[in-house]
């Protein structure tokens, strides 16, 4: 295979939030899980006041585009907890986004 | 007093329940279900699981009527499992930990059916019978850990079961084996099935591939034998379902009386997806009546994945002292029963 590039392809993702402490819950919340080993992709987070800063290094576009959708797929699932349960001691926020629902087949029980 | 409050989602069910001081507070879950035929696949389970989790999460503190700040602890399951499902439960449990300033607890999926089993049913120190779509294992409690005396050399019990029950186009609604076990009501003739017991071990994928070319000669044409023709003019699916059960179950009964003449126990608890079965139930209960021993067993409400689980088996571990780093609580998909040092046992 012909090579492209020989050096590391890179991202950076700024990711501001309302306050530095809700970025702080964001960069801890998603510090704790590793790239996969195979995926050969760097991943580090750091945090600047209420930004939070995501640098991604890859060797290949594909790995680099993976690694960056699965951790879409974990921030906004950290932002959308934070949404609804963000201001805890208020009594009780709007009935969750029932509309996201479409598509997806379940059935419920409640025991 | 501890109140604690579980996620699970390492398979197709994302549950979330509430448990304070053993009340059961709350308790809800929801099913991914895929068309007939099919699995359900890493990704597209998770996809699921990311569009209900809050609402569980919202409907178990009604339900409950608390307020997070009556929580002790958050619980989530950290394996064994499917890793895109299991991210989804630990990275809500994360961020509720923090936003309640709540401590975090990763549990053993397989120690939360056992200590769920025990909580509902009373059993003091059973030989347990852990079935699931995922595990098949036989443990018994010794010495700070539950120890696996057999299991499974290649898939699981209800994984067999969830893919004969694709092969015969059975829905999955509201579960495969559920399915499989209402039309094995039907059937009476008993077709011969591979028994695979080796040692105190079990083994299913021969016997799934068996049956598979019994109920559709046309997809397996590499068979020379012709006895396929002479056994089994036609097949009938009930048939094929209640033979099916009967032998994989007789097996799993076989370890498992094995395992109680070994530990001297007389108590048997089935835990699991599979635990639910009837059948099963029924075949373990007659195993137990003729040594004089004492059968346990929940609904599915308890049986099959449940947020409560985690929740109760979080608690225990909590109340004895352990802790988590936050830093810890990553998933992982191999995670063996035999690796949790139970704390909360004294015996």
């Amino acid at each position: 295979m012909p090579q492209i590039s020989a050096k590391p392809y890179e991202s950076t993702l700024r990711l501001p939030f309302d306050t530095q402490g809700l970025a702080e819950i964001a960069y801890r919340v998603l510090s704790v899980d590793k790239e996969p080993r195979r995926n050969f992709v760097q991943k580090t987070l750091s945090l600047e006041l209420d930004v939070l800063v995501v640098h991604f290094y890859a060797d290949q576009v594909k790995n680099l585009r993976t690694a960056i959708s699965s951790f879409f797929e974990a921030l906004l699932l950290c932002q959308d907890t934070i949404k609804q349960f963000g201001n805890a001691v208020a009594v009780e926020p709007a009935e969750a986004q029932e509309e996201n629902n479409a598509g997806a087949q379940s059935s419920t029980d409640s025991a | 007093m501890v109140c604690s409050l579980g996620i699970e989602g390492s398979a197709n069910k994302i549950g979330v329940g509430i448990i304070r001081d053993g009340e059961v507070l709350a308790n809800v879950r929801r099913t991914y279900i895929t068309p007939p035929g099919e699995g359900f696949l890493p990704n597209a389970t998770a996809k699921h699981h990311r569009e209900v989790i809050l609402t569980l999460v919202q409907e178990s503190l009604k339900e409950a009527k608390i307020k997070p700040a009556d929580l002790d602890v958050v619980c989530y399951t950290k394996g064994p499992g499917m890793a895109p499902p299991l991210l989804v439960g630990a990275i809500v449990a994360r961020t509720l930990a923090l936003l309640w300033e709540k401590p975090l607890m990763g549990v053993n999926h397989c120690i939360g059916h056992i200590e769920m089993g025990r909580h509902i049913t009373g059993a003091q120190n059973p030989i347990i019978l852990y079935v699931s779509g995922g595990n098949t294992q036989v443990i018994a409690y010794s010495n700070k850990k539950y120890r696996i005396f057999g299991e499974t050399i290649d898939i699981a019990v209800g994984n067999c079961l969830d893919r004969f029950a694709r092969i015969l186009k059975l829905p999955n609604d509201p579960s495969p084996g559920y399915n499989i076990e209402q039309m094995a009501k039907n059937g009476s003739k008993y077709i011969k099935l591979p028994y695979v017991v080796k040692g105190m071990d079990v083994s299913f994928s021969g016997i799934l591939s068996h049956i598979e070319e019994l109920a559709d000669p046309t997809k397996n044409p590499n068979k020379r034998k012709k006895t396929q023709e002479a056994e089994s003019p036609e097949t009938k699916p009930a048939d094929l379902c209640f033979s099916l059960q009967e032998t994989i179950f007789a097996m799993l009964v076989e370890i498992t009386e094995r395992a109680m003449a070994h530990c001297g126990s007389n108590e048997v608890l089935i835990v699991g997806g599979v635990g639910c079965n009837e059948r099963l139930q029924k075949m373990m209960e007659i195993m137990c009546e003729e040594r004089g021993g004492k059968l346990f067993a929940t609904d599915e409400r308890y049986c099959i994945d449940n947020g409560l689980m985690i929740a109760h088996a979080g608690a225990e571990m909590f109340k004895s002292g352990t802790r988590m780093p936050f830093e810890e609580s990553f998933v992982t998909q191999r995670y063996r029963t035999d690796e949790v040092l139970v704390t909360w046992r004294d015996d």
